[in-house]
């Protein structure tokens, strides 16, 4: 991919094909490792230690449409190619966790894209789900946005009205922003 | 122009002669993003890259291409070559670069993929 933030939102729909309830998804810039995280953790369906084992295979795949499936297997390639890593964990009734650590400053590293408007077509087409985004820029303090959160705000309104959509764009634009994390 | 005419062309050996050899080349394309590839390839694609791990098999086996070329005399892994064998996937190796290899597959008339 060509931004990270393509990975979070192709690997956000396999913790809603896990019927998941709850996805954070957890960024974390850290200028003295030279390393940005990236870290998925849903309370999906988890998976077997069996299949575990394999997903990082692109010939593993819970799809019967085809046999290929490649949003982990590239997640985690392109991590390693910055020279960083990958590593996943899952429990079946638990949930899985995933985090790829990219080295900051390699030159094969995809910068991160835009995380706002992918944090919106996540929420567009999935407005009952609850979104948990935290990005962490070395000691600050990190941004958080919760659709729970802001749900309970709205009461009734729900959360992919457009003039709600447009502020939460702009809400974690300016929360990201404000860290600057130069990815 | 099949596989095995295309790799004499290219003066490649095709690493896993197992494989079909005798599969239609329609299309030429060149990029090492593998998401890229994933939108832009189509069934019959000679596809040229760097990448050498198993990801681009399955983008190969994926699409249902003809081939994967590796330029520059790049090495594929014995688990990653026995996958693309298992899928059918010619895997073809030339000393020359992609740039010349492109150039080589154009000047034979081949076309971009065709989604």
């Amino acid at each position: 991919m060509r931004e990270l933030s393509l990975h979070v939102l192709d690997l956000a729909q396999n913790s809603l094909t896990a019927n998941a309830s709850r996805l954070d998804i957890l960024i974390a810039v850290d200028h003295k490792a030279d390393t940005l995280s990236i870290t998925l953790r849903d309370d999906g369906k988890g998976m077997a230690p069996e299949f575990l084992k394999n997903v990082t295979s692109p010939f593993t795949t819970t799809r019967t449409t085809r046999k290929v499936g490649l949003g982990i297997p590239m997640f985690k390639v392109n991590a390693e190619l910055t020279g960083g890593s990958f590593d996943i964990e899952s429990k079946v009734g638990v949930g899985t966790r995933m985090t790829a650590v990219f080295i900051l400053s390699s030159i094969d590293r995809p910068p991160l894209g835009d995380m706002p408007a992918t944090m919106v077509s996540l929420i567009v087409s999935n407005p009952k789900f609850h979104f948990h985004l935290e990005y962490t820029v070395d000691d600050q303090e990190p941004f958080a946005f919760d659709t729970e959160e802001i749900q309970a705000v709205l009461g009734p309104v729900p959360l992919d009205a457009p003039e709600v959509v447009s502020w939460i764009e702009g809400y974690i634009r300016e929360g990201m922003d404000a860290l600057h994390g130069g990815a | 122009m099949n596989v095995a005419e295309l790799a004499k062309i290219l003066d490649a050996k095709v690493l896993n002669p197992e494989a079909d050899t005798a599969k239609e080349v329609k299309s030429g394309y060149v990029c090492d993003l593998l998401s890229w590839v994933m939108a832009k390839g189509a069934p019959g694609t000679a596809w040229i890259t760097v990448m050498n791990h198993m990801n681009v098999i399955a983008v190969a086996t994926l699409l249902d291409m003809a081939c994967v070329i590796l330029p520059e005399n790049i090495d594929i892994g014995e688990e990653t070559l026995s996958r693309a064998t298992e899928e059918d996937i010619p895997v073809l190796c030339s000393g020359k670069t992609s740039y010349e290899l492109a150039g080589l597959l154009f000047a034979q008339g081949i076309p971009n993929p065709v989604k």
